[in-house]
């Protein structure tokens, strides 16, 4: 699954990087790294990391949260 | 502006606990209101939000809830930047960047307790989610992160409720004969997280408080008031509310037996429907810590400097027009981004610990629980207003599943 994160409204809240450690990861304080493709293994920890955000700034495609392709095309 | 001049002290009342969901609408009529003590509520989504990131106004110049007897704060009645320092120090031994698996390894841990937990219902034929689950389970997890000998347990869970029981919201009541004097609980809790700090000082272990006691990253190390500061918040904060979360979510799933239905049959539901539920149920209802440094508008009025805000979280969850169908519980709205966990510097420190153990708890309750009824509707409450959720969540079954 492909997902996005909307760098300019992520507010480093890292909870994503809690709920999803192996495709979300807190260089330093501030700056968020992610995988922009996961296999359907980490689906899970997509999805709750997602949810999760205050700021509704991870975009995925599939079911259950936002549509990415409005974003990446 | 037409000041709903009681407003508060309904809200306060014991008989609103069970649904003050009317009296947030009325609230909601005045977003931002002027209350007869000169404390304004702030009631509408947009407003609480732009509030709670508004460095005009402070969560340090109200006197603590529950002040420590050492007077160190914690980062809960902290600003910037004193707020940033205490909070990042904290945050190393608990997630990311530092430590980032933490939490996320908890999970097996927390099944097997909701494990246990549940399998001792196949016994019965009723139980309290409160007393049975949504209460022992929490306190298990906390214990073994912060490094709390869980057999302590009956002591903190007599000041904790002694604290919270006390705390003036203006309401009539009677205070629980069960119950310490507040002052006391306060000076005897806060003589024990003394101890419990040394003892990890001069022995620590592989738990939180260990690392907040001898670690030193790029901060320092806390003080030790500042340390036991930290252990009052942690245990308070990091308990009392994900009770209610789980009791609030059991209770709503009973009350929406389609949806019950559909958790079981697929647990995925139970990720976006935590999110729901602290928008329409959210154990912190309003944040009543919050001062002006400076006037402040908001909605067309002028909060005046150094004036007390409540913010009203709970009203600003069902404001209908941040949210469509703002009374309805709605598991997959999609568009969720409620106000349960606050918002700004001090969105809940907790946030992803209370969303994987109430992920289990109601995955599990929902796949192994058969036929579960209430058994009254609505429950008993506990008095508190703020910190608002059941006492007693008595339920009736037909069997566990394994
Ligand atoms: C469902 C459960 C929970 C809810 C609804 C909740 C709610 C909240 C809210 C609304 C705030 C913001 C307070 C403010 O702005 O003044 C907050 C802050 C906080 N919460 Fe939670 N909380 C929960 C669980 C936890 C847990 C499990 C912990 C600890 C492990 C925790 C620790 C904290 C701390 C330390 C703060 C202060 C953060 C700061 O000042 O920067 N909470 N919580
Ligand atoms: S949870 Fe959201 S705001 Fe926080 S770091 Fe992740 S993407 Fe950014």
């Amino acid at each position: 699954m492909r997902l996005v994160v909307d760098l300019n409204r992520c507010q480093g809240y890292a909870q994503c990087a809690f709920l999803g450690p192996d495709v979300f990861r807190l260089h330093g304080e501030e700056s968020l790294l992610y995988d922009p493709v996961v296999g359907a293994e980490k689906r899970d920890q997509v999805l709750a990391a997602a949810a999760a955000c205050p700021v509704g700034a991870i975009l995925v495609d599939g079911p259950g949260v936002r549509e990415v392709d409005a974003v990446v095309g | 502006m037409t000041a709903p001049e009681t407003m508060m002290r309904r809200i306060a009342d014991p008989a609103a606990r069970p649904d003050p969901y009317p009296l947030y609408e009325e609230l909601r009529r005045t977003p931002v209101a002027r209350q007869d003590d000169g404390v304004y509520t702030v009631s509408t989504y947009w407003e609480i939000r732009s509030l709670l990131n508004d460095p005009r106004v402070s969560s340090q110049t109200r006197p603590p809830l529950v002040p420590t007897p050492s007077g160190a704060r914690s980062m809960l009645r902290l600003d910037p930047a004193e707020h940033d320092r205490v909070r990042r120090i904290v945050t190393r031994p608990f997630g990311p960047p530092h430590t980032p698996r933490r939490v996320f390894e908890m999970r097996r841990g927390m099944a097997d307790t909701v494990r246990g937990l549940l399998d001792a219902f196949a016994d019965k034929d009723q139980a309290d989610i409160v007393d049975d689950f949504a209460y022992p389970f929490p306190i298990s997890v906390i214990c073994r992160l912060f490094g709390v000998p869980v057999e302590d347990e009956p002591r903190f869970h007599l000041w904790t409720e002694s604290l919270l029981g006390a705390a003036d919201f203006g309401a009539e009541h009677k205070p629980d004969p069960h119950l310490l004097d507040p002052d006391a609980a306060k000076i005897e809790m806060g003589g024990y997280l003394a101890e419990l700090f040394d003892k990890h000082r001069k022995d620590p272990g592989d738990d939180m408080f260990s690392a907040l006691a001898v670690d030193d990253g790029p901060d320092g190390r806390l003080t030790p008031p500042e340390q036991v500061a930290t252990g009052f918040l942690l245990l308070i904060a990091g308990h009392e509310t994900t009770v209610n979360l789980i009791t609030n979510g059991v209770l709503t799933l009973l009350r929406h037996p389609q949806e019950l239905k559909r958790l079981k049959d697929d647990p995925d539901l139970a990720v976006p429907m935590i999110e729901e539920l602290l928008r329409y149920e959210p154990p912190v209802q309003y944040l009543p810590n919050r001062r002006t440094m400076d006037a402040v508008e908001v909605a067309g009025t002028v909060i005046p400097k150094d004036t007390d805000v409540n913010l009203m979280l709970a009203a600003g969850n069902r404001d209908p027009r941040r949210f469509p169908d703002a009374d309805r519980f709605v598991p997959d709205r999609g568009d969720v981004e409620h106000l349960g966990f606050g918002n700004g510097v001090h969105y809940c420190f907790g946030a992803p610990l209370a969303r994987l153990e109430t992920r289990i708890a109601l995955t599990e309750f929902a796949r192994r629980v058969k036929g579960p009824e209430l058994v009254a509707d609505p429950p008993p409450y506990r008095v508190n207003p703020v910190l608002r959720g059941p006492r007693h969540l008595p339920v009736a079954y037909r069997g566990v599943r394994s």
